[in-house]
């Protein structure tokens, strides 16, 4: 399984994880999504009405918690990390709004598209994104 | 002032020491079985809390799992508006008991399990309005089911 982020994901992540309140986030991230598969993924709220191409917002533990939004291509067996934010701290909120679901949703569909991507990969405890392009 | 003149006041702070003396020595028996039953209704407060926070935590995750099925007639998404509402209503009930415990929080008891419950409030508000935006509020957005389309064709 392949996991891939768009920039506003990489933008977001970058951010967060300067905070010290926000460093256990990268952890979060690599325990939830690599090395395992899509049904393990297949998890959470799905926000669209696709068996195929689910969009979905996950609860991530971690103090105060955070919130993830990504797209499964399960045929591909690739994750598409659209965007994250935490629910607590001076970042934190509680949701985004529904114009900003379906703006993630359709910024996903064209950086596929025109493989405006980033390749996620771990090295250490590390999370390294690769332009696809 | 001379020796006995003092006498009086020396007296009364020896009759309060006195007096003080005798209440601790009683109370010493009774603090450790009033400090004990304390302890315990702390102990089922936690649990009780506990509790209720992980059948939230349940509903949450039962809620979840509906915004996976594939829901078109009109009856069925009456019955997802209903729940919507309920959970709203739940979620409104949960909150007043919340802010009941504020004096307890303040003085820091049961923090974690508080927090917990605090959490769980938060995610079942969060749930109901993703719920809801699944079935009744995304579809309209323009270009919302086109992407849809447009996906299914990768």
């Amino acid at each position: 399984m392949a996991i891939y982020c768009t920039e506003t994901f990489r933008a977001q992540f970058a951010k967060l994880i300067k905070k010290t309140s926000y460093a256990d986030l990268e952890e979060e991230l690599i325990n939830h999504f690599f090395n395992k598969d899509i049904a393990q993924l297949s998890t959470g709220t799905r926000l669209n009405n696709s068996d195929t191409t689910p969009y979905i917002k996950k609860r991530l533990a971690g103090s105060g918690g955070y919130r993830m939004y990504y797209l499964l291509l399960i045929k591909d067996g690739n994750v598409y990390l659209m965007f994250v934010h935490p629910k607590s701290g001076s970042m934190g909120y509680d949701n985004i709004t529904d114009a900003s679901k379906a703006a993630l949703y359709k910024e996903v569909l064209k950086c596929i598209q025109h493989n405006e991507l980033y390749f996620l990969r771990v090295v250490g405890d590390k999370v390294h994104f690769d332009p696809v392009k | 002032m001379n020796a006995t003149e003092n006498t009086p006041q020396i007296l009364a702070t020896f009759e309060s020491v006195r007096r003080f003396s005798f209440e601790q020595k009683r109370q010493a028996v009774y603090s450790e079985q009033a400090v004990n039953e304390f302890l315990d209704a702390v102990l089922d407060f936690k649990a009780m809390l506990a509790d209720k926070t992980d059948k939230i935590n349940v509903i949450v995750t039962r809620v979840e799992a509906i915004t996976w099925l594939q829901l078109t007639d009109n009856e069925t998404l009456m019955l997802v508006n209903d729940l919507v509402s309920q959970l709203k209503d739940l979620r409104s009930s949960l909150v007043r008991q919340y802010l009941s415990l504020d004096f307890l929080r303040k003085k820091g008891v049961a923090k974690t399990e508080i927090k917990a419950f605090k959490a769980s409030i938060d995610d079942l508000l969060d749930v109901a309005a993703d719920l809801e935006s699944r079935f009744f509020y995304l579809p309209k957005i323009e270009g919302f089911e086109e992407t849809s389309r447009e996906l299914s064709l990768l």
